[in-house]
């Protein structure tokens, strides 16, 4: 049996915790709702402030595109060092191909929270790789609504054809994860409600190339497309048509 | 020449798998050390160990705990090496100030200092929690710990943060 006490100990322990029986008591008593509310928004605090800006190495500064952008490289290679004088020559070797691959040597450690994020963003998406298919099957109605509604919105038709939809966790949150079918191949896009940013921040990485923008009072959205290849300018536009398609509910 | 390529395959699977997880056991290891430079070395040596160990790891999915593992063990071995006998938690702030200022809100660096006075049996499982993801099960497998510690330890975890922080606890239970 469920009482104030038990349920606020247990949301001590995993404010996220999705029991059914908690989420009910939660909605019976008004306290305990209150109580839950700071505790997530403390909890959303906690779980920014753990994602300390990581390195990128000291020659990895940020560039300009063709149009104009400023496109944050989230971890370009760097020089290998050796800092190990135990290794044996043929490790060095290795060693060295692997602190490339890591950018770990001559780092810095970024002061902006938009690289963090969407390196964040990027690392998601290996995560997911099947939500890349280029496909013409839109996905149901409902489950896109499903994926929606805990964020307080829904898509008007313009955005596009919805190929794939999940209520993915991210930063400790449960985020619309979505993938649109453009012209010129699939669009991710995740809406982060949490996770605000004072200006748009390109990045180029890993494959991925997009977009993070902010939405005024939602957070923010991220856009990207795999490929480097891909047109900064395309992805603006799908960006805005996105935001504009976007009805929040609450 | 199969098996070279394979070979190559495979070790660029890796490289792509320890490049999306580092950002992560890179802040993982700094809540760990309280102490940016020891974070990026006892990562360094964890990718270093991982890449020579590679054939271990069988499945993918299991990546997050099995460099969480080697991080730990890389973390204890310098603490063994280096031989702190006493952690100043108000010079460990001003270190690390540049970075604890960063935060976009004045309030995350008081939440990133709050952590940094958490005793470490507090922050560590609250970090595998919060930003690795871990379950109860997969913190008490890696810590030692029965569940009821597990589950102790981060309600004490959250208790002393809020505290710390400044927050209302006036509806917050009591243990």
């Amino acid at each position: 049996m469920i009482d104030c006490a038990r349920y606020r100990r247990s949301m001590m322990t995993d404010p996220n915790d999705s029991d059914p029986q908690l989420r009910e008591y939660q909605r019976s008593c008004h306290e305990c709702g209150l109580f839950t509310e700071r505790l997530l928004d403390f909890e959303s605090r906690l779980d920014r402030a753990l994602r300390v800006a990581v390195p990128v190495p000291a020659d990895a500064a940020t560039r300009a595109d063709s149009g104009g952008r400023t496109v944050v490289p989230l971890r370009a290679a760097s020089q290998p060092v050796s800092r190990s004088a135990s290794l044996g020559k043929g490790w060095l070797a290795i060693a060295a191909s692997v602190l490339v691959a890591f950018g770990v040597a001559g780092a810095l450690w970024l002061s902006a929270s938009g690289p963090t994020l969407a390196a964040d963003v990027v690392t998601h998406m290996a995560g997911e790789p099947e939500a890349w298919r280029r496909t013409d099957v839109p996905v149901p109605a409902g489950a896109l609504q499903d994926v929606l509604r805990d964020s307080h919105l829904r898509l008007a038709a313009g955005a596009g054809m919805v190929s794939y939809a999940s209520s993915c966790r991210f930063r400790g949150h449960q985020v619309p994860h979505l993938v649109i079918q453009t012209a010129s191949g699939p669009v991710t896009v995740m809406v982060l409600v949490h996770d605000r940013v004072p200006k748009s921040v390109w990045f180029d990485e890993q494959g991925y190339r997009g977009v993070i923008v902010p939405v005024a009072g939602h957070g923010s959205l991220a856009v990207l497309t795999r490929g480097t290849a891909a047109d900064l300018s395309a992805i603006e536009h799908i960006a805005a048509r996105v935001q504009d398609s976007i009805v929040w509910t609450g | 020449m199969k098996d070279q390529v394979g070979g190559n395959q495979r070790r660029a699977r890796f490289q792509v798998l320890c490049q999306s997880l580092r950002p992560d056991l890179l802040r993982f290891a700094f809540w760990l050390s309280r102490d940016r430079a020891l974070a990026e070395d006892v990562v360094q040596e964890t990718m270093l160990r991982a890449w020579k160990a590679q054939d271990s790891l069988l499945d993918e999915a299991a990546a997050k705990p099995w460099f969480l593992t080697i991080i730990r063990r890389e973390y204890a071995r310098s603490f063994e090496r280096k031989r702190f006998v006493t952690v100043d938690v108000d010079e460990l702030i001003a270190r690390e100030e540049p970075m604890l200022a960063v935060a976009e809100e004045q309030n995350l660096a008081e939440m990133r200092a709050a952590l940094f006075k958490l005793p470490d049996e507090y922050r560590e499982p609250l970090v595998m929690q919060v930003l690795m993801g871990f379950s109860t099960a997969e913190i008490a497998r890696e810590l030692g710990l029965s569940g009821p510690a597990v589950l102790t330890r981060l309600f004490r975890a959250r208790k002393q943060l809020r505290v710390l922080c400044g927050e209302d606890t006036s509806l917050d239970p009591q243990e």
